[in-house]
């Protein structure tokens, strides 16, 4: 009986950048030093923003694919979506905060979206 | 005098192998009723967490487990005195037993695969193309295009996550026949397609590394990395918080070991 541990693979490249991968995307802490306050609050802001729009944007498709929207309302729908959209890229770029930069890591729950 | 903390074993005896721990220092046991804290004396409280440091207090873990069952504690735990051990011994007797006797005769051993993602996602696309679309690709309207192009994004998503779970279902069917108990992550990455922990008895540790075999021959294509035996990392289950068994925040300094090991010591097949 072996009972010291092994590591067996055949592609130990690419899953230490998959694991790094997934380890580095999120800060664990928000940073909130004063010179970045501002930053750190947009982030959070935009962050639950974001995490509504789409929540929003998920529930239309929902709609859309069970037929439920008629074209009318498609048309609607799309263009408040589309508008929501570019005003979050345009906060964005305000605030100098990339899409993958907009998350919470929730610690046990995982990350926010 | 502090006592550096390696782990809770399901033993009040001494330690009949010598081993060496953290600082070159002598490890031993120090008993509370039919169990122990297995430490070594330090001078300073560790600043960093040095690979080699991690590695040490890993390698004096893995020695425990051939001869008992261990509760690894989180790396860096230094108590100020055998006093407060054995009142943290006291206060948690219960969980720690509770949790030796669940992890008796068990291993952890952890399972990822990646997928091919790039050429999943290629087939969807194909399907999808030839399947009915619910909208009409004549629609000219900005805001309409936008949805085409969301709603094919959703299908997308949606399949690869379908997908995803069908594989998962298929490889889990088979190592959950052997195991006591599991926690799977699904697609941490897009390319990761699972990053799981099961925990094995002893006598079924063949028949589970069997399993992986027969998933590694039906699918070629996905990449896979077996890791094990190793202590219940995972698995410890406290009723109150103690702060010094392993913690989801430390998840990444165990995962760093591993990956230490993929590269130092692994068997590469």
């Amino acid at each position: 009986m072996i009972t010291s541990g092994i590591v067996e693979t055949d592609a130990a490249e690419e899953f230490i950048e998959e694991i790094e991968k997934s380890q580095d995307v999120l800060p664990k802490k928000i940073d909130a030093n004063p010179k970045t306050v501002e930053k750190g609050l947009a982030k959070l802001v935009l962050t639950l923003i974001e995490l509504i729009r789409k929540l929003l944007e998920k529930q239309a498709m929902r709609r859309v694919e069970a037929g439920s929207l008629s074209d009318e309302q498609i048309e609607n729908v799309g263009e408040t979506l589309m508008k929501l959209e570019n005003k979050m890229e345009e906060l964005k770029e305000i605030f100098g905060l990339k899409d993958e930069e907009l998350n919470l890591n929730l610690g046990p729950l995982g990350d926010l979206m | 005098m502090k006592l550096y903390l390696y782990g809770i074993i399901d033993s009040s005896n001494q330690i009949k192998e010598t081993i060496y721990g953290l600082e070159g220092a002598g490890v031993y046991n120090i008993p509370f009723c039919d169990i122990g804290a297995v430490v070594s004396e330090i001078g300073q409280p560790i600043q960093e967490a040095t690979e080699g440091a991690v590695l040490e207090h890993q390698a004096v873990v893995e020695k425990l487990m051939a001869d008992f069952t261990v509760l690894p504690v989180r790396f860096q735990t230094v108590i100020d005195g055998r006093d407060n051990l054995l009142s943290m011994m006291q206060s948690y007797y219960k969980d720690l037993k509770d949790n030796l006797e669940r992890l008796h005769n068990k291993f952890e051993f952890g399972i990822k695969v990646i997928w091919p993602a790039g050429k999943v996602k290629e087939n969807i696309v194909k399907a999808i193309k030839s399947n009915e679309q619910k909208m009409s690709e004549s629609d000219a309207s900005a805001s309409k295009r936008f949805m085409k192009k969301k709603f094919d994004k959703y299908r997308m998503d949606k399949e690869f996550e379908a997908k995803a779970d069908k594989f998962i279902k298929v490889m889990d069917i088979f190592f959950s026949k052997f195991t006591a108990e599991k926690r799977i992550e699904k697609l941490k990455t897009e390319n990761l397609l699972l990053d799981a922990v099961y925990l094995v008895e002893k006598d079924k540790v063949s028949n589970f590394r069997e399993a992986f075999e027969h998933i590694k021959s039906a699918r070629p294509d996905f990449k896979y990395l077996f890791s094990g035996p190793w202590p219940a990392y995972n698995f410890v289950v406290l009723s109150k918080k103690s702060g010094l068994l392993r913690e989801p925040e430390q998840a990444d300094l165990f995962d760093k070991v591993t990956q230490s090991q993929t590269l130092v010591g692994a068997k590469i097949i």
